[in-house]
């Protein structure tokens, strides 16, 4: 959906003399048959019912209910319209405006919710639940993909976000359980993730080893080592070494209390907090600060960037340190947030995810951020369309976060450019 | 958990060279001479196991038939070898060490590991092995399948958990789709359903529906958060009593819970495999119960008769009237269920060993 949004939204207006490709009025109409078909004419007439509000809201909102069948076919028709007329555009040799994709795909992603709700056992979701788990499942993956962007926009390839996230989850579980502050967990998961990323930026600055090989093998070590400490210190004495406690949801008051905006923005833990935060600071350290200027130029031309007097090297090598921190306090969401204790592996690949999220936010804090967001929300909405009961196998279900994210990344990766110097070792001379 | 009492050491010693006289008398009975040769006592008797990649502290199956082997080391003295396989690579691996280790007895955990145990068991004929949770349909000669008809303890489980829940909506999840695992949801379904037709209520079951074998599942036994997201959706859908059948991701279930408690709702979770009021004790205010597979007992028999050179590839079954499997004591929900359910429960217990109530799953066992 966004793949069709993308042509359009970053087409350069500046070269009027190349051709109007049929790529965006084609993918329009393809989707807009298989929305008014399969989500119309083959939905289930059922109503189909989204829940608005969460117990405890202050003001109530009835739930949505909106008819199977019907309403599929009006956002069907409304598509086919959208489609029909990029076709048309693109026959006058016209564009479509940037506006049509996310229109189009808003229409998109409803009309299949309506369709595999109403199809469903129960056609009934808690739309408000539906979107505070999207992020709640996204939490690590920003996170790590923010570790992502700071690595990688200096010029170090950062495969370890899985390693810094797992050292972050165990550090923290196990700093927590000694200490008995949940505050000071959340600091050593920082401190263990840049430790991590320090590794890495030794061995490819300082070394100059392969980076993809280093962060691989970084993950390798840092999932044995944490699983061979949980073995053998942390399941000797849980009460003593695993029992962090959980950082307190902090509610704003009123404010949480709006629908939908309100849990995910204002009912968070200090670690969702600093998520938004996060995302914020590192995207205007990125692009608005001096700082930022330096750490993408050393990634986009190093020698450039030295011979203004800038030192690359060591440029690098706090912007990975720095990278792993923040991937680190990613991981304390595991053990500090969602449960309290560890377990080995507990991040579960969710480091790689944050990677093409990554790639697919096109090395900027903000869209791997959105990236991270849909994955979530495609996760989160694969659970719940299994509880309901939808006709569709749950083996196919599970797949579609990756999907999803292999068709985003697909669609946007030809056109995104990685920072020019990234995974070059820089030496002088 | 795991105690050593060395007072036991001279009962040990003393069953040993009972086994080791056993075992001289019934070597005739076919027994390789490998294991039960003149020599052969308990002290001699090589006792391994190979986990799947949940590993010996999987708060779940790995974990128990670990401890029944282990109990089997307190007792009998036997020596034990384990290794634990990181990854469905290692299992090869770890099999052909513990052939070289000389295991005589070698215990693999989980229906992953069904191929590579039948591979090592024709390579190794004179070797006995024990298979947990697998059972093959050709059976082989020296492999003993340890396998449970979990349905009929999720059954009563299923019927107290519909008895028992106040927004008439229970749940469950699995880990991943496997017989094992759908075997616990397919019972739980007929307990709720068996509740419903008894009372003339219609408790609905969320993420399980029997009928279409199709579910909830949260994709591996790691993600622990993502247990407690699949719980939370489950409690927004109306659930207030879950069962996840999950391994370690079962405590994810746990900590929505608690939350959702600590928020002032009433809710309620059920434990698998081992009695979660026990083993899972951080969540033990908010254990309804739990649907126990006794594999530690079962285990410690097998070595026993082994090391007695009482071996054979006939596989053990646990069902409710061996007691092999069965839901756990309520603990401090005893209260919330009524005498007139656990009565109930009773009832249905018996009614299930003497057949009068039978509980089919795909995945059960096949006799």
């Amino acid at each position: 959906m966004s793949a069709t949004a993308a042509p359009a939204v970053s087409a350069p207006a500046i070269s009027p003399g190349a051709p109007v490709g049929w790529k965006v009025p084609a993918t329009l109409s393809v989707l807009a048959v298989v929305a008014l078909v399969v989500f119309g004419f083959l939905g289930s007439a059922q109503t189909a019912e989204f829940g608005i509000s969460a117990s405890g809201d202050a003001f109530a909102l009835p739930a949505l209910r909106v008819p199977g069948m019907a309403t599929s076919i009006v956002l069907g028709v409304l598509m086919a319209g959208l489609a029909a007329w990029s076709v048309w555009l693109k026959l006058q040799g016209r564009r479509t405006p940037g506006w049509a994709g996310p229109v189009f795909a808003v229409m998109f992603v409803f009309s299949f919710l309506v369709w595999v709700v109403a199809s469903a056992r129960t056609p009934s979701i808690s739309l408000a639940g539906l979107i505070a788990g999207a992020v709640t499942l996204a939490v690590p993956l920003v996170f790590g993909s923010l570790s992502g962007v700071l690595c990688e926009r200096s010029g170090v390839v950062n495969i370890a976000i899985e390693g810094q996230l797992l050292g972050g989850a165990f550090t923290a579980a196990i700093v927590a359980s000694v200490t008995r502050s949940p505050a000071l967990g959340l600091v050593a998961a920082a401190v263990a993730g840049a430790l991590v990323s320090m590794v890495l930026a030794v061995f490819s600055i300082r070394y100059l080893v392969n980076q993809i090989i280093v962060g691989v093998v970084l993950n390798v070590l840092v999932s044995g080592l944490t699983g061979f400490l949980f073995t053998t210190v942390m399941q000797e004495d849980p009460e003593l070494f695993n029992s962090p406690g959980r950082l307190p949801i902090l509610e704003i008051p009123v404010l949480s209390a709006i629908p939908i905006l309100g849990p995910i923005l204002f009912k968070q833990s200090v670690v969702g907090y600093l998520m938004y935060i996060a995302v914020a600071v590192v995207w205007l350290g990125l692009f608005k600060t001096r700082w930022g200027l330096r750490l993408r130029a050393v990634g986009e031309h190093p020698k450039a960037a030295d011979t203004l007097g800038i030192r690359v090297n060591a440029t690098r090598f706090w912007n990975v340190t720095l990278g792993g921190a923040i991937a680190g306090i990613g991981g304390s969401f595991f053990t500090l947030v969602a449960i309290d204790s560890f377990t080995k592996e507990i991040s579960g690949g969710r480091g790689f995810i944050a990677l093409a999220a990554l790639i697919f936010g096109r090395w900027n804090p903000i869209g791997a951020f959105f990236a991270a967001l849909l994955f979530g929300f495609a996760d989160n909405l694969q659970a719940i369309l299994t509880i309901i009961g939808t006709p569709v196998p749950s083996q196919f279900m599970a797949m579609m976060p990756y999907l999803v994210t292999v068709f985003a990344v697909a669609g946007l990766v030809g056109r995104s450019r990685p920072p020019a110097a990234e995974g070059i070792p820089y030496v002088k001379g | 958990m795991i105690t050593t009492r060395p007072h036991f050491a001279k009962t040990a010693a003393a069953g040993a060279a009972l086994a080791g006289a056993a075992a001289l008398v019934l070597s005739a009975c076919g027994a390789p001479p490998e294991t039960t040769g003149p020599t052969a006592s308990a002290p001699d008797f090589i006792g391994c196991i190979v986990s799947d990649s949940g590993g010996f502290d999987d708060q779940s199956f790995n974990q128990s038939s670990y401890e029944g082997l282990k109990k089997a080391e307190a007792d009998l003295g036997i020596q034990v070898k384990e290794a634990e396989s990181k990854s469905n690579n290692d299992y090869e691996t770890n099999l052909n060490g513990m052939m070289s280790a000389g295991c005589n007895l070698t215990v693999t955990v989980g229906y992953l590991l069904g191929d590579a145990t039948k591979a090592a068991a024709e390579a190794n004929p004179d070797k006995h092995f024990t298979i947990v949770d697998f059972a093959y349909a050709q059976p082989v000669p020296n492999v003993k399948p340890v396998v449970y008809d979990t349905a009929q303890a999720a059954y009563l489980a299923g019927y107290a958990a519909a008895a028992t829940t106040k927004t008439g909506i229970v749940g469950t999840f699995g880990g991943v789709k496997i017989p094992t695992v759908t075997i616990f949801m397919d019972g739980f379904a007929d307990g709720v359903a068996a509740y419903n037709q008894a009372k003339g209520k219609d408790v609905q079951l969320l993420g399980w529906n029997k009928a279409a074998q199709d579910g909830t599942f949260t994709g591996d036994f790691e993600k622990q958060d993502k247990g407690k997201q699949f719980t939370q959706n489950l409690l927004d859908q109306g659930a207030d009593i879950v069962m996840p059948v999950a391994g370690p991701v079962g405590k994810g279930a746990g900590a929505a819970l608690q939350e959702a408690k600590a928020a002032g709702k009433e809710v309620a979770l059920i434990w698998v495999d081992s009695d979660g009021y026990l083993t899972a004790p951080d969540y033990k205010d908010i254990m309804l119960t739990s649907v126990m597979k006794k594999m530690d007992e079962a285990i410690e028999a097998l070595v026993r008769d082994d090391t007695e050179g009482k071996f054979s590839n006939e596989p053990y079954v646990g069902t409710l009237e061996n007691d092999g499997v069965a839901i756990a004591p309520f603990h401090d929900y005893d209260a919330k269920v009524s005498a007139e359910t656990k009565a109930e429960l009773e009832q249905l217990r018996k009614d299930i060993i003497d057949g009068t109530v039978t509980v089919t799953s795909q995945a059960s066992p096949k006799k």
